[in-house]
Protein backbone atom coordinates (compact mmCIF):
# COMPACT_ATOMS: atom_id res chain seq x y z
CA UNK A 1 0.00 0.00 0.00
CA UNK A 2 3.35 2.55 0.36
CA UNK A 3 2.62 4.42 -2.28
CA UNK A 4 -0.89 4.90 -3.01
CA UNK A 5 -1.98 8.25 -1.96
CA UNK A 6 -4.27 8.67 1.07
CA UNK A 7 -7.66 9.81 0.84
CA UNK A 8 -8.54 13.14 1.83
CA UNK A 9 -10.05 12.29 4.88
CA UNK A 10 -6.60 11.26 5.91
CA UNK A 11 -7.37 14.95 8.00
CA UNK A 12 -9.66 12.83 10.06
CA UNK A 13 -7.03 10.82 11.14
CA UNK A 14 -4.37 13.42 11.32
CA UNK A 15 -6.62 15.18 13.47
CA UNK A 16 -6.78 12.72 16.52
CA UNK A 17 -3.45 12.30 16.28
CA UNK A 18 -2.61 16.23 16.55
CA UNK A 19 -5.61 16.29 19.21
CA UNK A 20 -6.97 19.19 16.70
CA UNK A 21 -9.90 20.50 18.25
CA UNK A 22 -12.26 22.34 15.36
CA UNK A 23 -11.74 19.09 12.96
CA UNK A 24 -12.66 16.60 15.89
CA UNK A 25 -15.52 18.67 16.35
CA UNK A 26 -16.72 18.24 12.42
CA UNK A 27 -16.22 14.67 12.94
CA UNK A 28 -18.82 14.83 15.69
CA UNK A 29 -21.31 17.28 13.38
CA UNK A 30 -20.67 15.36 10.20
CA UNK A 31 -20.32 11.71 11.17
CA UNK A 32 -22.22 11.25 14.62
CA UNK A 33 -25.87 11.47 13.45
CA UNK A 34 -26.06 8.78 11.34
CA UNK A 35 -24.16 6.86 14.37
CA UNK A 36 -26.56 7.75 16.89
CA UNK A 37 -29.92 7.02 14.30
CA UNK A 38 -28.46 3.12 14.17
CA UNK A 39 -27.50 2.54 17.93
CA UNK A 40 -30.78 4.53 18.96
CA UNK A 41 -33.29 2.62 16.55
CA UNK A 42 -31.57 -0.52 18.09
CA UNK A 43 -31.86 -0.57 21.40
CA UNK A 44 -29.12 1.87 22.66
CA UNK A 45 -29.77 5.83 23.75
CA UNK A 46 -27.61 8.70 23.79
CA UNK A 47 -25.13 7.96 26.31
CA UNK A 48 -24.31 4.32 24.35
CA UNK A 49 -24.03 6.20 21.35
CA UNK A 50 -22.01 8.64 22.91
CA UNK A 51 -19.70 5.95 24.27
CA UNK A 52 -19.42 3.97 21.63
CA UNK A 53 -18.39 6.99 19.62
CA UNK A 54 -15.83 8.10 21.70
CA UNK A 55 -14.16 4.51 21.97
CA UNK A 56 -14.03 3.94 18.48
CA UNK A 57 -11.95 7.29 18.13
CA UNK A 58 -9.57 6.42 20.54
CA UNK A 59 -9.00 2.69 18.89
CA UNK A 60 -8.94 4.62 15.36
CA UNK A 61 -6.33 6.90 17.25
CA UNK A 62 -3.60 3.99 18.35
CA UNK A 63 -3.82 2.01 15.64
CA UNK A 64 -2.62 5.20 13.57
CA UNK A 65 -0.53 5.88 16.47
CA UNK A 66 0.72 2.74 16.25
CA UNK A 67 0.76 1.37 12.88
CA UNK A 68 0.46 4.46 10.83
CA UNK A 69 -2.69 4.44 9.61
CA UNK A 70 -3.30 5.61 5.78
CA UNK A 71 -6.69 5.77 4.76
CA UNK A 72 -7.32 5.21 1.31
CA UNK A 73 -11.27 4.99 1.47
CA UNK A 74 -13.97 7.42 3.44
CA UNK A 75 -13.67 8.05 6.90
CA UNK A 76 -17.43 7.93 6.42
CA UNK A 77 -18.34 4.45 5.83
CA UNK A 78 -15.16 3.27 7.96
CA UNK A 79 -16.28 5.01 10.96
CA UNK A 80 -20.05 4.24 10.79
CA UNK A 81 -18.88 0.61 10.53
CA UNK A 82 -16.81 0.27 13.01
CA UNK A 83 -19.56 1.85 15.59
CA UNK A 84 -21.78 -0.40 14.12
CA UNK A 85 -20.08 -3.38 14.87
CA UNK A 86 -18.86 -2.40 18.16
CA UNK A 87 -22.34 -1.84 19.51
CA UNK A 88 -23.31 -4.98 18.18
CA UNK A 89 -20.74 -6.08 19.85
CA UNK A 90 -21.82 -4.67 23.29
CA UNK A 91 -25.30 -6.56 22.54
CA UNK A 92 -24.02 -9.38 22.24
CA UNK A 93 -22.11 -9.03 25.33
CA UNK A 94 -24.82 -7.61 27.63
CA UNK A 95 -26.82 -11.21 26.50
CA UNK A 96 -29.78 -8.66 25.03
CA UNK A 97 -29.73 -11.05 22.85
CA UNK A 98 -33.53 -10.86 21.69
CA UNK A 99 -33.11 -7.93 20.01
CA UNK A 100 -34.13 -7.24 16.89
CA UNK A 101 -31.68 -5.65 14.86
CA UNK A 102 -32.65 -3.09 12.57
CA UNK A 103 -30.65 -3.36 9.15
CA UNK A 104 -29.78 -0.21 7.64
CA UNK A 105 -28.61 -0.43 3.80
CA UNK A 106 -25.46 1.28 3.83
CA UNK A 107 -23.34 1.65 0.54
CA UNK A 108 -20.47 -0.33 1.65
CA UNK A 109 -17.25 -1.02 -0.51
CA UNK A 110 -14.89 -3.92 -0.14
CA UNK A 111 -12.07 -1.11 0.68
CA UNK A 112 -13.53 0.05 3.73
CA UNK A 113 -14.18 -3.47 4.72
CA UNK A 114 -10.93 -4.16 4.42
CA UNK A 115 -10.00 -0.86 6.87
CA UNK A 116 -12.70 -1.91 9.77
CA UNK A 117 -11.11 -5.59 9.97
CA UNK A 118 -7.79 -4.24 9.95
CA UNK A 119 -8.89 -1.62 12.98
CA UNK A 120 -10.56 -4.48 14.57
CA UNK A 121 -7.72 -6.83 14.51
CA UNK A 122 -5.42 -4.15 15.99
CA UNK A 123 -7.70 -3.48 18.23
CA UNK A 124 -7.98 -7.05 19.63
CA UNK A 125 -4.52 -7.66 19.32
CA UNK A 126 -3.73 -4.48 21.33
CA UNK A 127 -6.18 -5.74 23.86
CA UNK A 128 -4.69 -9.20 24.44
CA UNK A 129 -1.20 -7.45 24.68
CA UNK A 130 -2.51 -5.12 27.56
CA UNK A 131 -4.50 -8.11 29.45
CA UNK A 132 -0.95 -10.05 28.84
CA UNK A 133 0.88 -7.57 29.81
CA UNK A 134 -0.84 -7.83 33.33
CA UNK A 135 -0.01 -11.55 34.21
CA UNK A 136 3.90 -10.60 33.75
CA UNK A 137 5.70 -10.40 37.31
CA UNK A 138 5.91 -7.37 38.87
CA UNK A 139 9.54 -7.16 38.41
CA UNK A 140 9.12 -7.74 34.64
CA UNK A 141 6.42 -4.81 34.21
CA UNK A 142 8.36 -2.42 36.22
CA UNK A 143 11.69 -3.33 34.13
CA UNK A 144 9.49 -2.83 30.68
CA UNK A 145 8.01 0.45 31.77
CA UNK A 146 11.08 2.30 32.67
CA UNK A 147 13.36 0.50 28.98
CA UNK A 148 10.45 2.38 27.32
CA UNK A 149 10.23 5.33 29.12
CA UNK A 150 13.40 6.39 29.18
CA UNK A 151 15.06 5.82 25.97
CA UNK A 152 18.23 5.87 27.26
CA UNK A 153 19.32 2.69 27.63
CA UNK A 154 22.76 3.27 29.29
CA UNK A 155 20.24 5.96 31.79
CA UNK A 156 18.25 3.16 32.53
CA UNK A 157 21.21 1.12 33.42
CA UNK A 158 22.83 3.44 35.44
CA UNK A 159 19.76 4.24 37.86
CA UNK A 160 19.11 0.87 38.21
CA UNK A 161 23.12 0.20 38.98
CA UNK A 162 23.48 -2.97 36.46
CA UNK A 163 25.49 -3.14 33.55
CA UNK A 164 23.64 -2.12 29.96
CA UNK A 165 24.07 -5.86 28.86
CA UNK A 166 22.32 -7.04 31.76
CA UNK A 167 19.58 -4.56 31.61
CA UNK A 168 18.90 -5.15 27.97
CA UNK A 169 18.97 -9.14 28.22
CA UNK A 170 16.38 -8.91 30.85
CA UNK A 171 14.28 -6.48 28.83
CA UNK A 172 14.29 -9.51 25.86
CA UNK A 173 13.71 -11.83 28.38
CA UNK A 174 10.24 -10.37 29.76
CA UNK A 175 9.56 -9.26 26.48
CA UNK A 176 9.57 -12.89 24.86
CA UNK A 177 7.84 -14.15 28.12
CA UNK A 178 5.03 -11.52 26.77
CA UNK A 179 5.21 -13.02 23.77
CA UNK A 180 4.25 -16.72 24.51
CA UNK A 181 1.61 -15.93 27.03
CA UNK A 182 0.20 -14.07 24.26
CA UNK A 183 0.78 -16.48 21.64
CA UNK A 184 -0.33 -19.76 24.31
CA UNK A 185 -3.73 -17.56 24.72
CA UNK A 186 -6.98 -19.02 23.10
CA UNK A 187 -7.48 -15.73 22.23
CA UNK A 188 -4.65 -15.49 20.58
CA UNK A 189 -5.94 -18.51 17.70
CA UNK A 190 -9.07 -16.37 17.09
CA UNK A 191 -7.43 -13.60 16.10
CA UNK A 192 -5.11 -15.43 14.07
CA UNK A 193 -8.38 -17.02 12.34
CA UNK A 194 -9.94 -13.37 11.69
CA UNK A 195 -6.90 -13.10 9.87
CA UNK B 1 20.57 -21.62 20.66
CA UNK B 2 19.19 -20.83 23.68
CA UNK B 3 15.42 -18.84 24.08
CA UNK B 4 18.01 -16.20 26.11
CA UNK B 5 20.31 -15.88 22.95
CA UNK B 6 17.41 -15.73 20.95
CA UNK B 7 15.37 -13.01 22.41
CA UNK B 8 18.60 -11.06 23.01
CA UNK B 9 18.81 -11.27 19.17
CA UNK B 10 15.47 -10.26 18.83
CA UNK B 11 16.08 -7.46 20.99
CA UNK B 12 19.12 -6.29 19.50
CA UNK B 13 17.55 -6.43 16.33
CA UNK B 14 14.52 -4.14 16.98
CA UNK B 15 16.84 -1.33 18.49
CA UNK B 16 19.15 -1.94 15.75
CA UNK B 17 22.54 -2.99 17.79
CA UNK B 18 22.94 -5.88 15.83
CA UNK B 19 26.57 -6.75 14.86
CA UNK B 20 27.26 -7.23 11.15
CA UNK B 21 28.03 -11.07 12.59
CA UNK B 22 24.80 -11.52 14.49
CA UNK B 23 23.25 -9.85 11.63
CA UNK B 24 24.19 -12.69 8.93
CA UNK B 25 24.02 -14.74 11.92
CA UNK B 26 19.64 -14.51 12.22
CA UNK B 27 19.15 -13.63 8.15
CA UNK B 28 20.49 -17.75 8.14
CA UNK B 29 18.83 -18.86 11.15
CA UNK B 30 15.41 -17.05 9.46
CA UNK B 31 16.16 -18.51 6.27
CA UNK B 32 14.20 -21.68 6.33
CA UNK B 33 12.62 -21.34 10.18
CA UNK B 34 9.17 -20.34 9.74
CA UNK B 35 8.42 -20.63 13.42
CA UNK B 36 11.07 -18.23 13.72
CA UNK B 37 10.05 -15.68 11.83
CA UNK B 38 6.43 -15.58 13.59
CA UNK B 39 8.50 -15.49 16.96
CA UNK B 40 10.62 -12.45 15.54
CA UNK B 41 7.26 -10.64 14.18
CA UNK B 42 5.27 -11.56 17.69
CA UNK B 43 8.43 -9.88 19.07
CA UNK B 44 8.09 -7.08 17.06
CA UNK B 45 4.92 -6.81 17.60
CA UNK B 46 5.21 -7.09 21.36
CA UNK B 47 8.05 -4.17 20.88
CA UNK B 48 6.04 -1.21 19.35
CA UNK B 49 3.39 -2.13 21.21
CA UNK B 50 5.29 -1.79 24.61
CA UNK B 51 6.95 1.41 22.84
CA UNK B 52 3.59 3.42 22.46
CA UNK B 53 1.78 2.46 25.65
CA UNK B 54 4.19 4.04 27.51
CA UNK B 55 5.26 6.80 25.13
CA UNK B 56 1.75 7.85 24.62
CA UNK B 57 -0.16 7.62 27.50
CA UNK B 58 -0.18 10.97 27.95
CA UNK B 59 -1.76 12.09 24.92
CA UNK B 60 -3.91 9.24 24.47
CA UNK B 61 -5.41 10.89 28.05
CA UNK B 62 -5.35 14.19 26.86
CA UNK B 63 -7.25 13.34 23.29
CA UNK B 64 -9.72 11.23 25.74
CA UNK B 65 -10.76 14.49 28.09
CA UNK B 66 -11.10 16.55 24.71
CA UNK B 67 -13.15 13.93 23.08
CA UNK B 68 -15.54 14.09 26.09
CA UNK B 69 -16.03 17.71 26.04
CA UNK B 70 -16.69 17.73 22.42
CA UNK B 71 -18.83 14.92 22.53
CA UNK B 72 -20.84 16.17 25.20
CA UNK B 73 -21.52 19.72 23.43
CA UNK B 74 -22.78 18.07 20.89
CA UNK B 75 -25.13 15.57 22.51
CA UNK B 76 -26.11 18.46 24.61
CA UNK B 77 -26.49 20.51 21.69
CA UNK B 78 -28.36 17.96 19.84
CA UNK B 79 -30.91 17.36 22.68
CA UNK B 80 -31.97 21.04 22.74
CA UNK B 81 -32.45 21.12 18.89
CA UNK B 82 -34.98 18.71 19.51
CA UNK B 83 -36.39 20.06 21.99
CA UNK B 84 -37.10 23.49 20.49
CA UNK B 85 -38.54 20.85 17.44
CA UNK B 86 -40.89 19.77 20.11
CA UNK B 87 -41.93 22.93 21.36
CA UNK B 88 -42.30 24.45 17.92
CA UNK B 89 -44.93 21.90 16.83
CA UNK B 90 -46.12 22.09 19.76
CA UNK B 91 -46.45 25.87 19.35
CA UNK B 92 -47.57 25.29 15.55
CA UNK B 93 -50.58 22.79 16.84
CA UNK B 94 -51.33 24.88 19.55
CA UNK B 95 -51.57 27.98 16.84
CA UNK B 96 -53.60 26.16 14.51
CA UNK B 97 -56.76 25.46 17.01
CA UNK B 98 -59.15 28.47 15.35
CA UNK B 99 -60.67 30.27 18.23
CA UNK B 100 -63.49 32.89 16.88
CA UNK B 101 -62.89 36.59 18.82
CA UNK B 102 -64.98 39.12 19.17
CA UNK B 103 -64.03 42.12 16.65
CA UNK B 104 -62.87 44.32 19.39
CA UNK B 105 -60.52 41.88 20.22
CA UNK B 106 -58.79 42.75 16.85
CA UNK B 107 -59.02 46.33 17.54
CA UNK B 108 -57.06 45.89 20.82
CA UNK B 109 -54.37 43.44 18.98
CA UNK B 110 -53.82 46.21 16.78
CA UNK B 111 -53.47 48.91 18.75
CA UNK B 112 -51.04 46.84 20.83
CA UNK B 113 -49.30 45.65 18.05
CA UNK B 114 -48.29 49.54 16.90
CA UNK B 115 -47.44 49.91 20.56
CA UNK B 116 -45.05 47.47 20.20
CA UNK B 117 -43.73 48.26 16.53
CA UNK B 118 -43.50 51.91 17.70
CA UNK B 119 -41.27 50.94 20.53
CA UNK B 120 -39.15 48.96 18.74
CA UNK B 121 -38.86 51.33 16.05
CA UNK B 122 -37.86 54.11 18.43
CA UNK B 123 -34.62 51.32 19.20
CA UNK B 124 -32.29 51.87 16.55
CA UNK B 125 -28.78 50.63 17.96
CA UNK B 126 -28.71 46.67 18.56
CA UNK B 127 -28.26 45.58 21.93
CA UNK B 128 -26.58 43.09 23.57
CA UNK B 129 -29.55 41.14 25.07
CA UNK B 130 -30.67 40.58 21.94
CA UNK B 131 -27.76 38.97 20.22
CA UNK B 132 -25.91 37.08 23.71
CA UNK B 133 -27.88 33.61 23.59
CA UNK B 134 -25.44 32.07 26.54
CA UNK B 135 -25.26 28.09 26.33
CA UNK B 136 -26.06 25.73 29.14
CA UNK B 137 -22.81 24.86 31.11
CA UNK B 138 -22.70 21.18 31.11
CA UNK B 139 -19.67 19.96 32.84
CA UNK B 140 -20.58 17.37 35.86
CA UNK B 141 -19.43 13.96 34.33
CA UNK B 142 -20.95 10.81 35.45
CA UNK B 143 -19.25 8.96 37.81
CA UNK B 144 -16.48 11.67 40.05
CA UNK B 145 -18.93 14.20 40.80
CA UNK B 146 -16.29 16.99 41.89
CA UNK B 147 -18.45 19.21 44.44
CA UNK B 148 -16.99 22.56 42.52
CA UNK B 149 -18.12 21.84 39.21
CA UNK B 150 -21.30 20.98 40.29
CA UNK B 151 -21.73 23.98 42.27
CA UNK B 152 -20.00 25.70 39.04
CA UNK B 153 -22.71 24.54 37.05
CA UNK B 154 -25.23 25.29 39.10
CA UNK B 155 -24.16 28.60 39.57
CA UNK B 156 -24.03 29.59 35.71
CA UNK B 157 -27.32 27.85 34.22
CA UNK B 158 -29.27 30.00 37.02
CA UNK B 159 -27.44 32.97 35.61
CA UNK B 160 -25.69 33.84 38.99
CA UNK B 161 -22.97 34.94 37.58
CA UNK B 162 -20.83 36.20 40.39
CA UNK B 163 -20.87 32.85 41.87
CA UNK B 164 -19.90 31.02 38.65
CA UNK B 165 -16.94 33.26 38.12
CA UNK B 166 -15.74 32.22 41.92
CA UNK B 167 -16.19 28.48 41.41
CA UNK B 168 -14.65 28.57 37.71
CA UNK B 169 -12.13 30.34 38.97
CA UNK B 170 -10.79 27.90 41.57
CA UNK B 171 -11.41 25.29 38.65
CA UNK B 172 -9.17 27.55 36.43
CA UNK B 173 -6.37 27.58 39.22
CA UNK B 174 -5.97 23.34 39.01
CA UNK B 175 -6.75 22.89 35.32
CA UNK B 176 -5.48 25.88 33.29
CA UNK B 177 -5.74 24.97 29.95
CA UNK B 178 -9.57 23.67 30.50
CA UNK B 179 -11.23 25.44 27.48
CA UNK B 180 -14.82 25.25 28.64
CA UNK B 181 -13.77 26.43 32.10
CA UNK B 182 -11.98 29.52 30.11
CA UNK B 183 -14.87 29.83 28.09
CA UNK B 184 -17.66 29.93 30.90
CA UNK B 185 -15.78 32.16 32.88
CA UNK B 186 -15.30 34.53 30.39
CA UNK B 187 -18.93 35.05 29.59
CA UNK B 188 -19.39 35.26 33.40
CA UNK B 189 -17.37 38.11 33.63
CA UNK B 190 -19.00 39.49 30.83
CA UNK B 191 -22.62 39.01 32.05
CA UNK B 192 -21.42 41.18 35.03
CA UNK B 193 -20.09 43.62 33.11
CA UNK B 194 -16.40 43.48 33.71
CA UNK B 195 -15.20 43.64 30.03
CA UNK B 196 -11.85 44.29 30.32
CA UNK B 197 -11.12 40.67 31.89
CA UNK B 198 -13.47 39.75 29.59
CA UNK B 199 -11.74 40.89 26.90
CA UNK B 200 -8.19 39.16 27.67
CA UNK B 201 -9.92 36.10 28.60
CA UNK B 202 -11.94 36.19 25.08
CA UNK B 203 -8.71 36.77 23.00
CA UNK B 204 -6.76 34.40 25.07
CA UNK B 205 -9.30 31.76 23.60
CA UNK B 206 -9.22 33.02 20.40
CA UNK B 207 -5.94 32.75 19.54
CA UNK B 208 -5.89 29.26 21.30
CA UNK B 209 -7.28 26.23 18.91
CA UNK B 210 -9.93 24.63 21.04
CA UNK B 211 -13.34 24.37 19.92
CA UNK B 212 -13.98 27.54 21.65
CA UNK B 213 -11.93 29.37 18.93
CA UNK B 214 -14.83 30.81 17.29
CA UNK B 215 -17.35 31.09 20.11
CA UNK B 216 -14.94 33.06 21.82
CA UNK B 217 -14.43 35.77 18.99
CA UNK B 218 -18.38 35.91 18.28
CA UNK B 219 -18.47 36.98 22.46
CA UNK B 220 -15.74 39.33 22.30
CA UNK B 221 -17.54 41.24 19.83
CA UNK B 222 -20.88 41.53 21.60
CA UNK B 223 -18.85 42.36 24.84
CA UNK B 224 -18.15 45.43 22.56
CA UNK B 225 -21.58 45.67 21.63
CA UNK B 226 -22.46 45.79 25.28
CA UNK B 227 -19.87 48.67 25.94
CA UNK B 228 -21.66 50.65 22.65
CA UNK B 229 -18.36 50.31 20.90
CA UNK B 230 -19.88 50.08 17.68
CA UNK B 231 -17.06 50.05 15.21
CA UNK B 232 -15.06 47.65 17.47
CA UNK B 233 -17.72 45.12 17.06
CA UNK B 234 -18.14 45.82 13.66
CA UNK B 235 -14.66 44.59 13.25
CA UNK B 236 -14.58 41.56 14.89
CA UNK B 237 -17.67 40.12 13.04
CA UNK B 238 -16.19 40.55 10.09
CA UNK B 239 -13.26 38.08 11.44
CA UNK B 240 -15.88 35.45 11.98
CA UNK B 241 -15.46 33.14 9.40
CA UNK B 242 -18.12 31.28 7.54
CA UNK B 243 -17.75 27.88 9.74
CA UNK B 244 -18.37 29.08 12.60
CA UNK B 245 -21.62 28.74 14.70
CA UNK B 246 -22.79 32.00 14.79
CA UNK B 247 -21.63 33.23 11.61
CA UNK B 248 -25.43 34.24 10.28
CA UNK B 249 -26.02 36.23 13.54
CA UNK B 250 -22.67 37.81 13.11
CA UNK B 251 -24.03 38.62 9.62
CA UNK B 252 -27.47 39.96 10.65
CA UNK B 253 -25.79 42.20 13.66
CA UNK B 254 -23.79 43.33 10.62
CA UNK B 255 -26.52 44.25 8.68
CA UNK B 256 -28.10 46.56 11.78
CA UNK B 257 -24.94 48.03 12.48
CA UNK B 258 -24.26 49.73 8.90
Amino acid sequence: MGNIKPHTDQKYIEALLKNDSLLLKEIYEKFAPKVINYIKSNTGDDQSAQDIIQETLITIYKQAKEKGLQLTCPFDAYFFLLCKRKWLNELKKSAKKEVTINEEIVSVNDESVRFVEETEIFNAKHELFTEMFDQLGKACKELLKTTFMIKSMEEVASKLGKSYGYIRKKKSLCIGQLTKLVQNSPKYNQIQNLL
Amino acid sequence: MTPEEKYELFEKHCSQELSINEKARLTKLLQDDDVLKEELKMYQEAHSHLDRRFNSEKEQATLKKNLESIGSQFFSKQENNEKTKKEVNQEIKEKSKVIKMPSWVYAVAASVAIIIGAYFFNQNDPVYHDYADIPKLSIVERGGQEESIKNAEKAFNSKNYVVAEKYLSALLSNDKNNSEYQFYYAVSLLEQNKHIEATQAFKMLHQGKSVYKHKALWFEALNQLKQKRYDQCSKLLKKLPKEAEDYNNAQKLLKKLN
